[in-house]
């Protein structure tokens, strides 16, 4: 029998930078692209499973797609207890997206201070070239900053979606290794 | 009083969310603390240990490693759902050994034996050995 990890992926970011296309574009392995827009209330919890390339394992990604409007954000905190990994999404034709980033990694992580959480963050809406503010630079600078792996993505035209997944599925189970040696060499 | 949470002894597990058959449930009856059941992500989690018939028990003894909050339950019947909550606790975060917690129960009928892992210090924890004090009912 295989194993299969479970791990809770909670995604952040402003209202409107493609939280849940990215969900749901990454869930319906690139078959639905949400063309109208419909704002999150709470969170909406999809599962997906990712094999882990190289061994017979594989990871059951419960992604938390999460409000970004304030209003519901004392309220999703409530969901977000033992986060696995964490993906913080901006959206690079917006400053204000780009400059929360932080914030959202923080109220993430401040869920389990002492727990190393795997985190990627996203450039999302790439395809609107002429538009875009923030450069690749500074995204590569924040996500160093911050102890978080780049991405760059556009929902809509479906590049790049499931990358950003698979990466943390792949870092979550090597924390899963480590520690199976670490419980290994205890006793 | 006798660990009538060892597989020799009959003891089985009837269930448990994580399962990775390098380090399967049944590892934390085998005696032996080396071997040991690993949770594979997110919580709670638990595990259900199924005497051989009903026992009188006393006190638990959990080995594990990185588990925060903890929740014992009992059920008296064989095939039952109703389990009453019987200890809960909160362990200290250990540094490279177990954690040893000592559970006294004063005396419970437990048919099985339900650990709830309510929390972590990590994300995965690990439970080496449990040895639960008791003796057959005898009607």
């Amino acid at each position: 029998m295989p194993t299969i990890l479970r791990c809770k992926c909670i995604i952040v970011g402003d209202a409107t930078v493609g939280k849940s296309s990215i969900t749901q574009v990454f869930h319906s392995d690139g078959s639905h692209f949400p063309k109208n827009y419909v704002m999150t209330q709470g969170v909406e919890v999809l599962v997906k499973l990712v094999n882990i390339p190289e061994t017979s394992d594989s990871v059951e990604m419960y992604i938390y797609d999460t409000a970004g409007k304030e209003i519901f954000s004392d309220f999703v905190k409530r969901l977000w207890d033992h986060p696995s990994v964490i993906m913080v999404v901006y959206d690079c034709t917006s400053e204000t997206s780009f400059s929360s980033c932080v914030k959202w990694l923080e109220r993430v992580r401040a869920q389990s201070p002492n727990t190393q959480i795997p985190g990627a963050l996203i450039a999302n809406k790439v395809d609107l070239e002429q538009r875009r503010i923030i450069s690749p630079k500074k995204g590569q600078e924040l996500a160093q900053a911050n102890k978080l792996e780049y991405f760059e993505c556009s929902a809509k035209e479906m590049q790049n979606v499931d990358t950003p997944f698979f990466y943390l599925a792949n870092e979550f189970h090597k924390v899963y290794e480590e520690r199976a040696e670490l419980f290994n060499s205890l006793s | 009083m006798f660990d009538v949470a060892l597989s020799p002894a009959g003891a089985q597990i009837a269930l448990a969310t994580s399962s990775d058959e390098k380090h399967p449930p049944e590892n934390i009856i085998d005696g032996n603390a080396e071997t040991f059941w690993s949770t594979t992500g997110m919580f709670p989690q638990e595990v259900v240990i199924k005497f051989q018939t009903l026992m009188r028990i006393t006190n638990v003894h959990i080995s594990s490693y990185n588990v925060k909050k903890l929740k014992l339950e009992a059920s008296e019947t064989e095939d039952s759902n109703k389990y009453d909550t019987i200890a809960e606790t909160e362990l200290e975060e250990t540094d490279s050994q177990l954690q040893q917690e000592e559970i006294q129960l004063g005396e419970k009928r437990a048919h099985s034996l339900r650990i709830v892992i309510e929390s972590g210090f990590d994300h995965f924890v690990s439970l080496h050995k449990v040895v639960v004090s008791g003796q057959a009912m005898h009607h």
